[in-house]
């Protein structure tokens, strides 16, 4: 305290006291006061409300992205959650379609299987039947040309010195044997 | 008038150039008037192109200064209502002490005198100004805190009865010389940054001589960040006072509230049966 009052005094040389050394007059003192308080007052009053209202809508402007983001990032683990519901739903639906199928072209497959045994197996069937039928035409055919070939061979070589009794009774006989 | 600062002038008080009224007119108030006339000059510019819709980089740079400030305050005074309400004088002490403080860098500031006397003086390197400044804060605080907490709570942080709580009254004692440390110690600090910024400038430019033109834009660059770090403390001080004084609740009751040493010391954990 002696120090700055020392170093007060050789600077304010003719001022009294602590306060007048260090330049504290008390007129001086109220006046900035008051004048501080009217800057703040006409600050406060038409300047700082622009600039709160810019501070307040850019808030408001924040605060509403943020709420938008709050409400889209929602809205999107929403679909997310729904999306995967649709995909898990989907999977087992395609499963299911998938088991089905199987097992209805497993039918189809032994069903036509079936079919396909019995066609050919009728097929073959008919084929054999025809087979004998057309062994058994080929056979009477072939057994009347016999008989005709041998009737008339018969007739070439005993044209005319063999009666009727005795072509018959050849006849016969060749029958037999060629039977 | 003399226009070359041919010998050091320092003087702690600041120096009445003439008088009005039988006022007198010193020439730290004379430059106080210039930095009012900026300080209103750039806000209430500011404030008329936000109106207007006309921005350019000075207002959003004003702006963006000003949004800082205010999240400041938000900071350290989470009362809404509050905040809002100690915004103009927070925002006002910061503006118009930074621009006065950079007024010390002026060129003129010492050299142009009448007589002997300097014609201009930054504002706040007058005692007057920042003592002014401390006991605006201080009462503000005050206000706030009575608003707050009701006359005779507020009053209990300084008086108690010594008889029912000594420690309480000596820590009422201690609280009340707090308060009036804080509000010198406010205006001294920035009394003494500007002033010895402004002594420090006077200096550099009388020892470098000619060399002064590239020695003092060194020291003017390093007065304006101290300017703006003086600024800044002034207006987080009064918050920081006026959240203290409206945040104090006296004795607490409530355990939880503990924060001794014994209180706040890990507990032992109990052994395993």
């Amino acid at each position: 305290m002696t120090f700055i009052r020392q170093f007060a005094a050789e600077t304010a040389e003719a001022e009294a006291g602590l306060f007048g050394a260090l330049g504290i007059d008390l007129r001086l003192l109220i006046l900035q006061i008051i004048a501080f308080l009217i800057l703040v007052f006409l600050l406060g009053k038409f300047v700082y409300p622009w600039l709160m209202k810019q501070v307040d809508e850019r808030q408001a402007n924040i605060e509403a992205a943020a709420e938008a983001a709050s409400l889209a990032q929602k809205s999107a683990a929403e679909s997310q959650e729904q999306t995967a519901h649709l995909l898990a739903k989907a999977r087992k639906e395609a499963a299911e379609i998938v088991r089905t199928a199987k097992l209805e072209s497993a039918e189809i497959m032994s069903s036509s299987e079936k079919k396909a045994k019995k066609s050919a197996e009728r097929i073959v069937a008919d084929a054999h039947e025809q087979i004998d039928k057309d062994i058994a035409l080929a056979k009477k055919e072939l057994h009347n040309h016999t008989i005709d070939l041998i009737a008339l061979a018969t007739e070439k070589v005993t044209s005319g010195a063999l009666n009727g009794k005795i072509d018959n009774e050849r006849i016969a006989k060749a029958l037999k044997e060629s039977q | 008038m003399k226009f070359a600062a041919s010998d050091i002038h320092i003087s702690i008080a600041a120096e009445p150039l003439f008088e009005v009224f039988g006022f007198p007119v010193t020439n730290a108030l004379l430059t106080g008037v210039i930095g009012t006339i900026i300080t209103v000059a750039v806000l209430a510019g500011v404030a008329g192109r936000i109106k207007r819709g006309r921005y350019n980089r000075f207002v959003g740079l004003i702006q963006w200064v000003f949004e800082g400030l205010i999240k400041s305050i938000h900071d350290i005074i989470p009362d809404k209502q509050m905040a809002r309400k100690i915004t103009p004088l927070a925002v006002t002490i910061f503006f118009f002490v930074l621009f006065n403080y950079w007024l010390s860098i002026m060129p003129g500031i010492d050299s142009i005198r009448i007589g002997d006397v300097p014609v201009f003086r930054s504002l706040v390197a007058d005692l007057n100004f920042t003592l002014g400044l401390a006991i605006i804060t201080i009462i503000t605080v005050q206000i706030y805190a009575v608003r707050h907490l009701g006359v005779f709570s507020n009053a209990s942080r300084y008086f108690r009865n010594p008889l029912k709580d000594p420690v309480g009254a000596f820590e009422g004692i201690l609280e009340l010389l707090g308060e009036f440390s804080r509000g010198v110690a406010l205006s001294l600090r920035l009394f003494g940054n500007a002033f010895a910024g402004e002594v420090l400038l006077v200096v550099i430019a009388f020892l470098t001589g000619y060399m002064a033109a590239v020695t003092l834009p060194i020291f003017m660059a390093f007065e304006l960040f101290i300017g703006f770090i003086q600024a800044y403390v002034f207006f987080v001080l009064t918050l920081i006072f006026t959240a203290l004084a409206v945040a104090h609740h006296g004795p607490s009751k409530d355990p939880s509230d503990d924060h001794s040493p014994a209180a706040i010391a890990p507990k032992p954990v109990p052994a395993r049966k």
